[in-house]
Parts: structure tokens; sequence; C-alpha cells
């Protein structure tokens, strides 16, 4: 059993990346802005993800750390395309980081919507997030297409091999 | 969903009572701070367990620090991941009753959302529960379409759980909600009980507001068929409703709906029956004929064997033996075996039944069987026994004697302070209304402070003493028991019998030299307001001091008044002396009038229930204002404001300036307060007075005016012209106002007003003062007694025709309105089919002078009506302006 968090800014994907984890008889292709959380069970390999998919919406934001603590894993996802609101993501995933309830759990960062035309490559963005600055937890930065899920299983898979370490 | 939190909360309860509070407390902060951490690594079952403490602790009343209930909250929303329909139970239970600030409460709202499409019924009911106390109005209209299905839902559980929410939202999301009714309309025909009667419920309450829709909703809920025995039960309770606010048909003519009650009593249902019966028992103006049925299954009733039917039937014709004691005698017999009931309850109701419908004969009978378990029942019902004696009292004043003994009997056992109260209030109820019950009343109460510990009642009775006492034929014999007070008793108690001790040596000169002897030894008290009191009320006997005439010396002022200007002085600088003219007076205290005995009035001697409602109804516009206009500078030495009328407008609807006048009525001041709107966008007004041409009103003189510095757009800004006229006067006439002001335009290129305008000004509608802006509704008690002491050399009579009328009540009404006086005794409602009727009007003018007013109307058969209105004052002066006021109209 390991407790995933999934955050980011609204509209980024996250709740269609969760859909496309679920097995496909489950899923649902339609997605409705999230109003504060849903828990999912995700079973990936030998793990049993428990995803708290929790609302980007900025009245939300405030509301995650009441989540960090029980976190062993975090979903970072970022919308490829909306160049205006990085700094937005950057100032948010700071924020999360340096919060004392937040453990040195490993952070998966998703450049979702690698599909439009504008979006980003995952450099751009590592660097436009500063990611590069972190030091004190295993990150890894995965193009990804939550409409179809391309990107997604790697970046679980990565998320798996950090977590059988620990 | 609440019973089974209870029932798991049960075996806890013996182990937690035992802790001492402060256990409880640590128990609390514990658990908040474990419940978070319990979902990892522990089971459902150890989560249900914590909740469950955690429900009780709330419960018991203990409350949370807004951080231990976020804590708990948010411990509590991680549990989520679990599909077990017992956690997910308590877990909507404790989200609802810990609810946390609005900005952490909504982050389980996706997940509840959730739970409202899940395949289980109890998800479902609940999180649209839950959802509904949390949400807020634009949240609202997205989930409205989940709402508008769980409302058809199939599971009864989820409809009524839906229909409910509807109900609670309905407060503040009235327009959402109006949306579902087609909804609400088919939930109304399901098979299922309790979805049925919730859906009846929200139908009713979505047409709250609309008499009319009620109306037809009642209609058509009656004609189709209401299975529900609970919907029923509602049904007949809005039914009841709508025959009460609609107007009985003349000539006896049968009550809308009257049918449908009646069919009622022949429901299946216990519940139901006693609805209707009960709805029919309270119609207003109950007929006996309609009345019969009802009773009829009320006295079957009587005799089931079920104690709760008993108690509701015997409840009910206690309150029909009030206004129907005949038709209730039918059942006397039934209720005569009731006496003896197990249930105390239902014998003293019984009994009380009893005594309001008995005759003289079955008095003394029925005083020995109450006697016999006075003792046995709850403070409450002796408060119902001793009220129902005194009104039976009160009926038969031969009885006193018996009755008055069997007070005093129950007086010297063991009670509460409301009992004793009760007990006492009757007392001073009869001495005052029957006169050979006074000595004997007062003997009692003697008796009764040798050994009350009560302090508000030893001093009301101590002051009855002083009152009355002196009054008898016998005075000195109430002397030792006053004495007695002051030897033993407290402070407060020892002061009010030196008052006491004090009126008798006033009144009676006979015993003035031994009361003096009395009242020296009261020096020495160790109380400084009983050595205050006795050193004053020595002097003034002594004939120092005002002499003896000044130990009962009479108010003259207004009490509100006074107390209002008190508190007004103590609030700002206290170095200058109060000074008590500033204070208005009040009409001389109504001797006989039971205010007289600090009583509470009249409701409980005449019975007229009818009279403080219609004063809390009718609102008054004196008291609005009064803050205002305390709050402005160049007013406050006008004095108190007597009087304020309702707004007049002074200007055409639709005009660029809106103005209303409020007429406000000083004791030699009028002070003229306009409301001033200003409706044209592009200009400001500045410097806004209203200039008044006193031509037609000789007896005004303009003093001065309060400009308003710019009439706000839109708002509602204030000036004032104060004209002065003879202080008490009553002067009149027509007043010719032009509004006076300085015109900006405003320059629409910057949106900023000119510098320089021009002064313009606008005619206002002409203004009257007239006689009945100077009298004002007053409260009182005995009309008659009031009448009688007021000088009859001030009467004046006249008659006056009133022209044709729809009825009488129309030309009560409409004289009413144009006096602006106080109907007394429940006088202004006319009987229904009256030829003839009196009305009782007073009313109190400019200078708390008291008016009262005697008005007979009759109508002939071509509804023409006339009008005798006899007049008494206490100037002949102000008889005349009242009929001036009918002849003016």
């Amino acid at each position: 059993m390991v407790n995933v968090l999934v955050v980011g800014l609204d509209n980024s994907g996250k709740t269609t990346i969760i859909e496309r984890l679920k097995p496909r008889p489950k899923q649902s292709m339609e997605v409705a802005p999230t109003v504060g959380f849903n828990v999912e069970e995700v079973q990936k390999g030998a793990l049993t993800f428990t995803v708290f998919d929790m609302s980007g919406a900025g009245r939300y934001r405030t509301l995650w750390e009441q989540y960090y603590r029980e976190a062993d894993a975090v979903i970072f996802v970022v919308d490829s395309g909306d160049k205006l609101r990085m700094v937005v993501a950057r100032d948010e995933m700071e924020h999360m980081l340096a919060h004392p309830n937040l453990r040195k759990v490993p952070v998966v960062f998703f450049a979702n919507k690698k599909d439009l035309p504008i979006s980003l490559p995952p450099a751009e963005i590592a660097q436009a997030l500063g990611l590069n600055d972190i030091q004190d937890r295993p990150w890894n930065i995965f193009p990804s297409n939550g409409l179809t899920g391309e990107g997604l299983d790697r970046g679980m898979d990565w998320l798996a091999e950090r977590l059988g370490k620990a | 969903m609440a019973a089974t939190a209870q029932d798991s909360q049960a075996p806890l309860r013996g182990p937690e009572k035992k802790d001492e509070d402060r256990e409880d407390e640590s128990a609390n902060r514990c658990d908040s701070r474990t419940v978070s951490r319990q979902y990892e690594q522990h089971s459902v079952w150890s989560c249900l367990q914590v909740i469950t403490k955690l429900l009780y602790l709330l419960n018991q009343g203990e409350s949370f620090t807004k951080k231990e209930a976020a804590e708990v909250f948010f411990g509590v929303t991680k549990l989520f991941q679990k599909q077990d329909i017992n956690l997910r139970r308590m877990m909507y239970l404790c989200i609802k009753d810990i609810c946390p600030g609005a900005d952490e409460v909504i982050i389980v709202t996706s997940s509840l959302m959730k739970d409202m499409n899940s395949k289980t019924d109890l998800y479902r009911s609940n999180s649209v529960r839950v959802l509904s106390k949390i949400i807020d109005g634009q949240l609202l209209a997205q989930i409205e379409r989940y709402l508008k299905q769980a409302i058809v839902d199939k599971s009864p559980v989820v409809a009524s759980a839906a229909l409910v929410s509807a109900l609670h939202l309905l407060g503040n999301n009235a327009e959402i909600v109006k949306r579902w009714i087609n909804e609400v309309q088919e939930a109304a025909q399901n098979k299922n009980n309790m979805v049925q009667f919730h859906a009846v419920a929200l139908l009713h309450a979505l047409r709250a507001s609309d008499r009319l829709a009620i109306s037809k909703l009642v209609t058509s809920l009656t004609k189709a068929n209401v299975k529900s025995p609970l919907a029923q039960c509602l049904l007949v309770r809005y039914v009841a409703q709508v025959i009460q606010d609609s107007q009985p048909g003349p000539n006896g003519e049968q009550r809308p709906f009257y049918d449908f009650l009646e069919s009622c009593l022949r429901h299946k249902a216990e519940v139901v029956i006693f609805e209707a019966a009960r709805a029919i028992c309270n119609l207003r103006d109950v007929t006996a004929r309609e009345l019969t049925p009802a009773i009829t299954v009320l006295q079957l009733f009587l005799s089931s064997s079920k104690p709760v039917l008993r108690f509701a039937a015997v409840r009910t014709l206690n309150k029909v033996a009030m206004t129907h004691p005949l038709a209730v005698t039918h059942c006397n017999i039934d209720m005569e075996s009731l006496i003896s009931d197990q249930n105390r309850s239902i014998a003293t109701l019984a009994i009380t039944t009893l005594l309001k419908t008995g005759n003289e004969s079955s008095v003394e009978k029925l005083l020995k069987q109450i006697g016999s378990f006075m003792s046995d029942i709850a403070d409450d019902f002796k408060i119902v026994v001793v009220e129902a004696i005194r009104s039976l009292c009160l009926k038969f004043p031969t009885k006193q004697r018996a009755l008055m003994n069997f007070l005093s009997g129950v007086l010297r056992e063991e009670g509460g302070f409301e009992y004793k109260k009760a007990i006492v209030q009757s007392i001073l109820v009869l001495i005052q209304e029957i006169p050979d019950a006074k000595e004997t009343g007062l003997g009692h109460l003697c008796e009764f402070i040798e050994d009350c510990e009560f302090t508000y009642l030893s001093t009301q009775v101590l002051h009855l003493l002083g009152q009355e006492g002196p009054k008898t034929k016998e005075p000195s014999k109430y002397i030792r028991y006053i004495y007695n007070r002051i030897i033993l008793e407290n402070a407060t108690v020892r002061a009010a019998a030196v008052s006491a001790l004090a009126n008798f040596g006033a009144v009676c000169e006979a015993l003035r030299p031994r009361i003096i002897v009395l009242l020296r030894r009261a020096l020495s008290d160790n109380d400084d307001e009983v050595r205050d009191r006795a050193t004053l009320h020595l002097q003034q006997l002594e004939g120092k001091a005002g002499g003896p005439e000044a130990v009962q010396p009479r108010v003259d002022v207004n009490l509100t008044a006074l107390e209002k200007a008190l508190s007004d002085y103590l609030a700002g600088p206290t170095d200058k002396p109060f000074d008590i003219s500033v204070v208005p007076k009040a009409p001389p205290p109504l001797r006989g009038a039971a205010g007289g005995l600090g009583l509470p009035s009249a409701s409980t001697t005449s019975g007229g229930g009818a009279l403080p409602a219609t004063s809390a109804a009718r609102k008054d516009p004196t008291a609005e204002y009064a803050e205002l206009l305390r709050s402005i500078p160049q007013l406050a030495p006008l004095g108190e404001v007597f009087k304020s009328c309702e707004p007049f407008r002074l200007t055409e609807e639709d005009t660029e300036y809106a103005v209303f006048c409020i007429k406000h009525v000083y004791e030699g001041h009028i002070v003229f307060q306009f409301n001033c709107t200003n409706t044209i966008a592009e200009q400001v007004l500045e410097d806004v007075s209203v200039a008044m041409d006193l031509a037609d009103a000789g007896d005004f003189e303009e003093a001065f005016t309060i400009p308003l510095e710019t009439m706000p757009l839109n708002g509602v800004g204030q000036c004032f012209t104060v004209v002065t006229r003879q202080p008490g006067a009553i002067a009149t006439g027509k007043i010719v106002n032009i509004l006076k002001f300085k015109v900006k335009e405003i320059d629409p290129g910057t949106g900023e007003a000119e510098e320089e305008g021009y002064d313009d000004e606008y005619v206002l509608e002409d203004l009257e003062v007239t006689p009945a802006d100077y009298v004002k509704p007053t409260l009182l008690g005995n009309f008659r007694k009031a009448w009688e002491e007021l000088d009859p050399s001030t009467e004046k009579e006249d008659e006056y025709g009133l022209g044709q009328r729809e009825a009488l009540q129309d030309a009560v009404e409409a004289v009413i309105g144009i006096l602006g006086m106080q109907p007394c005794e429940g006088s202004e409602a006319v009987p229904p089919n009256a030829r003839s009727h009196t009305v009782l009007l007073a009313g109190i003018f400019v200078g708390y002078q008291q008016v009262l007013v005697r008005m007979s109307f009759g109508i002939d058969a071509g509804n023409n009506v006339a009008m005798k209105l006899v007049v008494r004052a206490e100037s002949l002066e102000l008889s005349e302006a009242i009929h001036q006021i009918i002849q003016d109209a």
C-alpha cells in the first residue's frame, strides 16, 4: 500500500491521468473539474497505489498540505502548453517541497499535454520549474499525454522502482 | 442514521460517564490526533471506534478547537479510500457534526459527489444529506441534476434524504430548489409513507410565502389520495392554516375544507384522527355544531388503552374547555375516571378540565380529589392546576373561601419558584378582583412570608401589604408579620419591610408612634439601604422631609424614558448632576388597573389574549426613529419625541427627486424629517433644505432647519425643518413646502461635478398637521375603571353618519385608523353578522394626557353605518380635539 498525492495547477490533467491509470473497463472519458479531492486505488505490479487526486483550483491549493504527512510519493502534473502559468506552478511546487510535513519522498513530474503543438519539451519545463535545484529527494520528469495514456507507464515504473528500493 | 449511531455509542456510555471532565478533555485531544493516523495502521473496526468516541464527545456538548476540528476532519477525509458501509456512515456523521470552516469543508465535495452516484443506496442517501449541508449556491447549480434524480430515486431512503436536503437548502437557495418542483410533485405520489411525507412538506415549503398558491396546493392534495398517515397529518395542519387565513363566510355558510377535516376523523390512523380533531377544535370562532364530531372522537380516545392517546385527547379538551365549556361537558364522566389515571399528567389535565367545565356544586368535591395527589405531580402541572383554580374562583366568587384555603394550603407545601410565584400571583389577582377575599388573602400571604425562601416573592408580598394593609379594618395585625422580616430576613427583604412599615405609619395616624419605635430599631441595621430607608421614613413620619405624605411619592415621570435618560447620563460625563426635568411626564398612574400591583396586566384577568397580539402586530414607528433623532445634536434640546408618524410622500412617483416627510411630535415642537433621494445621475444636489410657508398654519413658527449636505444618488439622505408651537398645544394647519438646493451638473466627459452650481427650488406637495398627529395608542388593562376615573365633565358626545359600508368591520377599522388609538379588550373585532357593535379605544395625547373613546356603531338594512362617539379625557379641550379629528376626516 502506497499513498500517492497527485497535485498540480487546475486544468493540468490530474484526474484524466488517474483515469488512464485505472484498468481499461473502469476508465471514464468524461472528466469534470475536481472539487476538493478524490481517492482512487490503482494496481501497478506488486504495488497498490492509493491515489489522492487533489483539486488544483486556487481555493483548494492551501488544503493540499493536510495530506502531506501520509504521502509516500508525489505526482506533480504540469500543463506543458501553459507557459504563462509556469511560474505559478513553480511557486506552488517550491511551497510544497519546503513544507515540513512532506517527507523526503520521490516526486514524479508529468509534463502533460505533450500532444499540444505549443507544448514545451521536458528539459525546458525542468528549467522553468528550477527542478535542478532539488537536491534532497529523488525526482524525474516525463512527457505524457493524459488522453492516450502515453508516457504514464514510464513515470509509474520509475516511481515503483524508487519505492521498491526504499 | 442517527439512531444507529446512538446505538453503537450505548456500550460506551457507562465508563465514559464516570470520567472527570478533565479526563474527557484529554481523551478528546488524544483522539483527535490519533484518528488522523488510524487509517494507515489500523483496521476499519478501530477507525469506527475512534469516530464513535469523537461523536460521543461532540454529542455531550464537548467542543473542539478550530485546530482540533480541522485535524479530525482531515483525518476522516483520508478514510474515503475504505469501501466499508459502516465506516462510511460514521464518516458522514462525523463530517456533518464537526463541519469545520467553509474553506476546509469543500474539500470533500468531489468525494461526496462520487458517492452520490454510487450504486449503494446508503452512500447515495447519506452523501446527499451531507452535501446539502456543506454546499454553496454556485456548486449547488453544478450538482442540481443529481439531486433532481435523487428526489425521484427508486430507493425510498435516497428520495427522502434528497427531499429533506431540499427543505434545508430552501433557506439559502430557494431559486434553485424551486426548479425541482416537477420532481417533488412526482415524489408526492410515491407509495412510500416517508417519501410522501417529506414531499408534501417540501411542496408546502416551496409555496410558503404565497397564500393563494398554498390554498391551491391544499385543494389539489385533499382531492388526491394521500396515503401516508404522516403526510395526511401535515395536510390537516396546512388545511387548518388555510382556514385560519380565510375569512369565515357570511350567514353560517360552511367553511371551506371543513368536510375534509371531518372525513379525516374517520381515517384509519389514529394520528390523523387526532390531528383532524385538534384542527377542528382550534378553528377560529368554531361553532358547537362543528365541534361535535371532533369532541366525539376525542371522547373515544379518553377511554383508549394507550396513554398517549388519553393524554392527547384530554389536553385538547382542556383547551376547548376554556372557550366552549358546554361542548366538553359530555365527556365529564369519562374524564372523572381519568382523575385516578396512573399517569399524573393525564390526571392533572382531567381535573383542570373538569374545574373549567364544572358547576358550582362540584367545586368542593374536585378540590378534595386534587388535594390527594397534588404532591405527586410536577411543578409544571401544579401551575396548570393553580391557574385553573384562579379562573374558577373568578367564575364563582362565592366559592372563594374554599379555593383560597386550597391555595394557601398548597402555598405551604414544598415547591419551586415558578410554582410559588404562580400561587402568589393568583392570590394577588383574587385579592384585587374579589373584595371579600382581601382580608383572608392578605392573611395567607402574611403566613407565607413567615417561611418563604424566595426574596422576590417576599418583597412583592411586603409591598402589597404596605399598599393594602393600612386600608383594612384592622391594620395593626399585619405589623407583627412585617416587623418579623426586619429581624429575620436578608437585606433586600428587610429594606422592603421597612418601606412597608413606613406606609402603615403614613396612612394610619393612630399607629404612627408605634411604627416610629419599630423603625428606630432598624437604624442600627448593618445594611446601608435598610438604614437609609429607615432614616428617611423616620424623618418623614416625624413631619420633616416632606412629611408623611412623602412616604409614598407619586412617580410622575415616564419610567422607560427615565431609564433611557439615566443610561444616557451615565454614558456621558457625569460631572453635572442629573436633571430629572428633561424626562417626560408619565400619564397619572391608572389606579385599579392591574398594573397598580405590579401584575402581568389584563391578559391574566380578562382573558383577553388578543390584546397583546394586536399591539405587537402594530409596528411602532416612534421607536424606529427615536434612535436616529437622538443622534442629531441639534434636536437633543427638544426633549423626548412623543410620536413619529408614518412616512408621507411629497413628490409624484417617477420624478427627479423623491421626498418623503415624517412628522415627529415633541412637547413644544414638531420636527419634519425629509427623506430625500436624488434619482438623476447627471447632477449633484447640495445644501438641500425644505422651506415652509406657514401662512395657513398660524400656530406654528419656524425655528430652524438642518440642511442636507448632498442628496445621495438613489440613497436616502435626511434634512430637517423644526417648527415651534405652544407647549402641549394641539396646533393644526396646512403647510406649503419648497425644496431648496444647489445644483451642480456632472461633466459627462470627466464624470466630475462642476465647481460652480446654481440655486434651484422644487415645489413639494402640501403637508397637513392634524389632531391625529398628537395622539398615540396606549395599552390599557381595565378600560371600565380607567373610564370611571376620568372626570365625567370632560365627556363629549356626538353622532356621525359614516355612509354606506360593506360591513361593520370596515367602518370600525376605518375609524380606528383615523383616530390612531389602541382598541381595548379585543373590541376591534366585530362578531360576524352583528348589526351593532361597541369599540373601546385608548390613547394618549402629547404631554401624556389620557384620552378614552367609546364608540357605538350601528348598521341598517341599507348598509348605512351610524356612529355615536363618546370621549372622556383629561380636559374638555382634548375631548373636542378628538371630535375634530372625526369631523375633519
